[in-house]
């Protein structure tokens, strides 16, 4: 199992507002390198709430996360976000560009903050990546003068740009036309296939989620199959 | 490198919104103009008051005060040494004015290195003599170089010249109120009558005018030895020893000290003068409390535009802190924008309140009371510049610190789903 970049042991989440509620009851669960996973669900089953504590943003939760081996910690915050920034990609139904820089600037500031590579560097591989999903003529534009698929092309450039040992995805498709979709999800499928990277994506569009190896399907806060 | 990408990321922040950062930088650069203005006119004129009394006044002054004598013969008496004495009926006795062995005192003083320098004087009382008019008036026997070195007399001279007083025999100086009641201008011989009867003739060499009109009218000046011969006293007759001090704030223990050594009264300029220290302490608080208000106002401004900057830029601030910058790097952005407002606006604020001191001191201000003041006076001190930066610093420092802490604490989750 030396392969295994993600692993959820006995996760229990509650919500304390207004009244205590069971949102994620034992979630057991591994991911290994390369895998691309779907994790599907009813709106409310908790599938967005189990993207978050999987990506260490919410750490208000019971059990063990292992990201690449490596238990994380509940309290230490710099830590998680040096974490985020080097093994984990993000891609969310919303873009989050920055409007006040441009396309290239918008790819490297994961990079340039990791600091692991001189600027000259990480502008040289947010190039790369912005070839690889075919964008390159963008990268000069400001963020807010590109079309809403392109938008999301870069957010996955930047989710990129520290080669992350895995992307999370909440509904990265959720807000397209299905010309974009088919684009996005060409571009993840491509990912794993030519680059061997690991996705775990959450979404509600079943055609989306057949087309991925792997469909884990949450119901009521519990995973149906994995 | 990593400093770097934080600033990056703030003058981005700052670009994008640069009319209301210019706004708060303008708040911050106005209060500190003002603050600067305001204090270096305010000091100014405080130092020019004080001037008026402390750069005439000795630190302290040696003399021997009318007074009832302190030995009186009971205390002298063996038989009632411990005991307490009622005597009625004192009266000052007529002892001498002049103070005793002054050469040899004057030698001491000359001695100790605590003492920026001292001038002699004599008081006489004289009548002048207009036709059948005689006016009561004082003249001051001085030694006009010293005088000036030490307590800036030339500056009070508007016509005429102090060095004449030794240069010209039986010369005089008078005061412009009492120059305009004798009718005497420079040039003019006047009459005077001492207390014994005795009548002289001095020549005018020169108007003093003080500022204080009540002294303008009755004060005169002549050399040592002039008032020496019209008093018939001899040479070492001297009244007053006044004493300037390298540090002021020596002068009470000082005053004592010396009362204790040379055995004769010796006032001190705190104790003389105790009114002026009080005036220009408030008058600078109520100067320091206005600039500070204003700062005070200025950092609200920055406050605020920092709240709505964040309220803004939640979705930047979300995606930051999920691509890996914590908390601190994003308090760290939020800090830098607003010091630097802060310092862009603050150092702005220095160079037009040096200009505005600067206008204000070309402003007009002629007034009788001031004679050689032609213009505001201004007190150009570095310490109002970095009083000023400092405290722009620390405002800024302390009204973008807390959005910055808010912004440290937003919760990525919260806004990425609420999306």
């Amino acid at each position: 199992m030396s392969n295994t970049i993600l692993e959820a042991k006995n996760i229990n989440k509650y919500f304390n507002d207004p009244i205590r509620i069971q949102v994620l009851s034992d979630i057991n669960f591994s991911i290994n390198k390369g895998e691309f996973v779907s994790l599907t669900g009813k709106s409310g089953c908790g599938k967005s709430t189990l993207l978050y504590v999987l990506s260490t943003m919410d750490t208000d939760y019971e059990g063990q996360l292992y990201i690449d081996q490596e238990e994380m910690p509940k309290k230490n915050e710099p830590f998680l976000a040096k974490i985020r920034n080097e093994k984990i990609g993000f891609v969310f139904q919303f873009h989050y560009l920055l409007n006040e820089f441009n396309v290239l600037k918008n790819v490297m500031l994961p990079g340039l903050k990791q600091n692991k590579y001189s600027e000259e560097e990480v502008e040289f591989r947010a190039m790369e990546k912005l070839k690889i999903l075919g964008i390159e003529h963008l990268a000069l534009k400001q963020a807010n003068h590109v079309s809403g698929g392109e938008k999301q092309r870069v957010a996955i450039a930047r989710a990129l740009i520290n080669d992350p040992h895995i992307i999370m995805g909440d509904e990265p498709t959720g807000n397209l036309d299905k010309k974009n979709s088919d684009l996005v999800f060409d571009t993840f499928k491509r990912l794993a296939d030519e680059y061997n990277q690991t996705l775990l994506i959450v979404t509600h569009d079943p055609s989306f989620a057949e087309r991925t190896h792997r469909i884990i399907h949450m119901e009521d806060g519990k995973i149906i199959h994995s | 490198m990593k400093k770097k990408i934080l600033i990056d990321i703030a003058n981005g922040l700052l670009l994008a919104r640069w009319k209301q950062t210019l706004v708060a930088a303008v708040g911050v650069t106005f209060s500190i103009t003002m603050f600067i203005a305001l204090l270096s006119f305010m000091s100014g004129m405080n130092d020019l008051l004080d001037g008026l009394i402390i750069n005439r006044v000795p630190h302290i002054r040696i003399y021997n005060d009318i007074k009832p004598n302190t030995h009186q013969p009971i205390t002298l008496d063996s038989n009632y040494k411990n005991a307490h004495h009622f005597i009625s009926s004192i009266k000052s006795d007529e002892s001498r004015q002049s103070i005793y062995n002054s050469a040899a005192i004057m030698q001491a003083i000359k001695k100790d290195n605590r003492v920026l320098g001292f001038s002699q004087k004599l008081t006489a009382q004289v009548f002048f003599n207009d036709g059948n008019i005689d006016i009561t008036g004082s003249m001051s026997g001085i030694n006009p170089v010293e005088e000036g070195a030490l307590f800036h007399f030339e500056d009070y001279i508007t016509a005429g010249k102090s060095q004449d007083l030794t240069k010209i025999n039986n010369s005089i100086i008078l005061g412009k109120g009492l120059a305009a009641k004798l009718l005497a201008n420079i040039g003019d011989v006047i009459q005077i009558t001492t207390s014994k009867g005795e009548r002289f003739q001095l020549k005018v060499v020169g108007i003093y005018q003080s500022g204080l009109r009540d002294i303008d009218n009755v004060q005169s000046f002549a050399s040592v030895s002039t008032v020496q011969k019209v008093l018939s006293k001899p040479s070492d007759y001297i009244t007053d020893i006044q004493i300037k001090l390298k540090d002021i704030t020596q002068a009470p223990a000082m005053a004592k000290e010396y009362e204790q050594l040379f055995q004769t009264d010796a006032e001190d300029i705190q104790t003389a003068n105790s009114q002026f220290e009080t005036g220009s302490s408030i008058r600078t608080l109520i100067s320091y409390s206005v600039g500070i208000t204003l700062l005070i106002v200025a950092g609200f401004g920055i406050y605020n535009i920092l709240n709505m900057m964040i309220f803004e830029k939640m979705d930047s601030i979300a995606i930051l802190k999920a691509t890996g910058f914590s908390g601190r790097d994003v308090q760290n952005i939020f800090m830098y924008i607003a010091l630097s407002i802060g310092i862009f606006g603050g150092l702005c604020g220095l160079l037009l309140g040096f200009g505005l001191s600067s206008i204000i001191d070309q402003i007009p201000f002629n007034t009788a009371a001031l004679p050689t003041i032609k213009t505001f006076p201004i007190n150009y001190n570095p310490k109002f510049y970095l009083i000023g930066m400092v405290f722009s610093f620390f405002t800024t420092y302390f009204a973008g610190w807390f959005p910055a802490r808010k912004a440290s604490k937003i919760d990525p989750v919260i806004i990425i789903r609420g999306k």
